[in-house]
C-alpha cells in the first residue's frame, strides 16, 4: 500500500509536534523512520495507522482515504506492547478472529507462526505475564498473523536479545517478500535499518528530511 | 444486657432451625437484587464502555451528572416508581405496585447509574489502549466492546458486586413500591426495620447477621478471584 502524506499537522495543546509539508512511504518497500527522541516519530505512526485522527492534512493510502477496508489492511505494533489478558496463542489469534476466518485454518496459521517465531515455549502463557522482549515478540507476530499490506512497526527491537533480533528481522524481511507487503518501521539503530531497509526517513523537531 | 444475648440465642435457633418465613424473606431478598442487578449490567456494561470510549459534545458535563447521579437516594427512586405505578399513574394499569416485580424495576433503576457510572469511568481511564489495540488489528466497534469487557472483566466484577451489595442492603425503595406485605414483598432490609421498630429483635439480628454474611463471602470471594490473575 502506498501511503501519501500532504500538508501534515499535529499540535498537541499549542504546541506543534508534526510539520510535514509532503511525504511519500513507497509501495511494496520497507522504509526506516529514524530521528532523536521526541521528534514525533511515534506520533506520525500514530496517525498513518488511523488510531489518532486528531490532525490537519491529507492522508491518502492508494491514492484513497481512509475507510474500514484500508484499517483491516494495515495494523501498527506499538513502541509499547499491549497484549490481551488471555494466551499468547489466542493473542496472536485474534486478528484472524476478527475477520471470520474458520477455526481449522486459523489453527494452522497460528500454529505456522509460532514455530517461525521460535516461541513454542510460551504458547500456552498467559500473555500479559511476559517479559518486555517476550511480549515484543508476541505482538509481531499478532501483526503478521493476518498478512497486512501495511505494517507499522514503532521500534519493535528495542528490548530484544541478539538471537530474536534475528528471528524478527527474518520475519519481517520474509513478510515484505514474500506478500510484497509495506513497512514503516521506526528504529534507533542505524545497522538495523541498513539491514532492513530500502528507504530511510530523517525526522527531526516534526520534519522530514530524506537520507540516502 | 441479657435481652441482647436472648435475641442473639433466638436468632441463632431461627437460622439453625430453617425457620421458614425467614428463608422465604431472605429469596426474595436475593431474587429481587440479583435480578435488578442482573438487567442493570446487561444494559449498562455495554452502553457505559461505548460512552467511555466516545468522544462527544458535552462529555464533561455527561460525566458530572452521571457521577452525580449514582448516589441518587433510594427513598427518591421509590418514590418515582410507586408514583408511575399507582393506579392512577402513567403505568398504573399494570397493576405491578407492592408486588416483587414493582421491587425489581426500582433496584434496577436505583443501580443503573452506579453500574453505568463505574463501567463509564472504568472505560474512560482504561479503555483507550484497548480500542487502540484493538482498531489496530481490525477489531469494528462491537469488537471493541466485547474485547473491552473481556480485558477489564475483573473490575467490572466488582463494579457489578457493588452495585448487588447496594440492592440488597437499601430499605428506601423497596418499602415504598413493595409495602413490605408479609409473605409477600418482605424482605431482609424490610423486615429488620419493621422488627427493630416492634421492639422484635430475634428475627431482625437474625437477618442481619445474614446480610453481613453475604457481604462478607461475596468480598472474599473477589478478594481472591482477583488474587489470582
Ligand atoms: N499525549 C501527548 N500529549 C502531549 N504531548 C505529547 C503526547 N504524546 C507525545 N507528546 C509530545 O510530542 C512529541 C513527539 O512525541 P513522540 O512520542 O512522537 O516522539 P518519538 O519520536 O516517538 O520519540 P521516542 O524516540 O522517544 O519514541 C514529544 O515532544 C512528546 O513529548
Ligand atoms: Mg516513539
Amino acid at each position: 500500500m502506498e501511503i501519501s502524506v500532504v500538508n501534515l499537522k499535529k499540535y498537541y495543546g499549542e504546541k506543534q509536534v508534526l510539520d510535514i509539508e509532503e511525504l511519500t512511504i513507497e509501495k511494496g518497500k520497507i522504509t526506516g523512520l529514524i530521528g532523536p527522541n521526541g521528534s514525533g516519530k511515534s506520533t506520525l505512526m500514530n496517525i498513518i495507522s488511523g488510531i489518532d485522527l486528531d490532525f490537519f492534512g491529507t492522508i491518502r493510502y492508494d491514492g484513497k482515504p481512509l475507510d474500514r477496508s484500508i484499517y483491516m489492511n494495515m495494523t501498527l505494533v506499538f513502541q509499547k506492547p499491549y497484549l490481551f489478558r488471555r494466551r499468547v496463542y489466542e493473542n496472536i489469534e485474534y486478528p484472524l478472529k476478527v475477520r471470520g476466518m474458520d477455526k481449522g485454518e486459523r489453527i494452522k496459521k497460528v500454529e505456522n507462526i509460532i514455530k517461525r517465531f521460535e516461541i513454542e515455549e510460551l504458547r500456552e502463557k498467559k500473555a500479559h505475564r511476559l517479559s518486555g522482549g517476550e511480549s515484543q515478540k508476541v505482538s509481531l507476530a499478532r501483526a503478521l498473523i493476518f498478512e497486512p499490506k501495511l505494517l507499522l512497526l514503532d521500534e519493535p527491537t528495542s528490548n530484544i536479545d541478539p538471537e530474536s533480533i534475528k528471528i524478527m528481522e527474518r520475519e519481517i524481511l520474509r513478510f515484505n517478500q514474500e506478500t510484497k507487503g509495506t513497512v514503516l518501521i521506526v528504529t534507533h539503530n542505524i545497522e538495523q535499518s541498513k539491514r532492513l531497509c530500502h528507504n530511510i526517513i530523517y525526522l527531526e523537531n516534526g520534519k522530514v528530511g530524506y537520507l540516502e | 444486657m441479657d435481652y441482647i444475648l436472648e435475641g442473639f440465642r433466638e436468632a441463632l435457633k431461627l437460622l439453625i432451625s430453617f425457620d421458614k418465613e425467614v428463608y422465604d424473606i431472605i429469596t426474595l431478598s436475593l431474587f429481587v437484587s440479583t435480578t435488578a442487578t442482573i438487567i442493570a449490567s446487561l444494559i449498562c456494561i455495554p452502553l457505559g464502555i461505548h460512552l467511555g470510549l466516545k468522544e462527544f459534545k458535552g462529555k464533561r458535563a455527561f460525566s458530572r451528572i452521571l457521577y452525580t447521579s449514582m448516589s441518587v437516594p433510594s427513598v427518591i427512586v421509590g418514590l418515582v416508581v410507586a408514583i408511575a405505578l399507582s393506579r392512577r399513574g402513567p403505568l398504573g394499569g399494570l397493576n405491578l405496585l407492592y408486588t416483587p416485580k414493582a421491587m425489581i424495576i426500582a433496584q434496577t433503576l436505583l443501580v443503573t447509574p452506579l453500574i453505568l457510572g463505574l463501567t463509564y469511568s472504568l472505560s474512560k481511564n482504561r479503555g483507550k489502549e484497548i480500542e487502540k489495540v484493538g482498531t489496530s488489528l481490525g477489531a469494528g466497534r462491537g469488537d471493541i466492546i466485547v474485547l473491552t469487557i473481556k480485558e477489564l472483566k475483573l473490575d467490572l466484577l466488582v463494579n457489578v458486586v457493588t452495585a448487588f451489595s447496594r440492592a440488597i442492603s437499601e430499605v428506601g425503595a423497596v418499602m415504598i413500591v413493595g409495602g413490605n406485605i408479609k409473605n409477600r414483598t418482605r424482605v431482609i432490609t424490610t423486615t429488620i426495620s419493621m422488627m427493630n421498630s416492634m421492639g422484635d429483635y430475634p428475627m431482625a439480628i437474625a437477618l442481619g447477621l445474614v446480610l453481613l454474611l453475604m457481604s462478607f463471602v461475596i468480598n472474599s470471594l473477589i478478594y481472591t478471584y482477583s488474587g489470582e490473575d
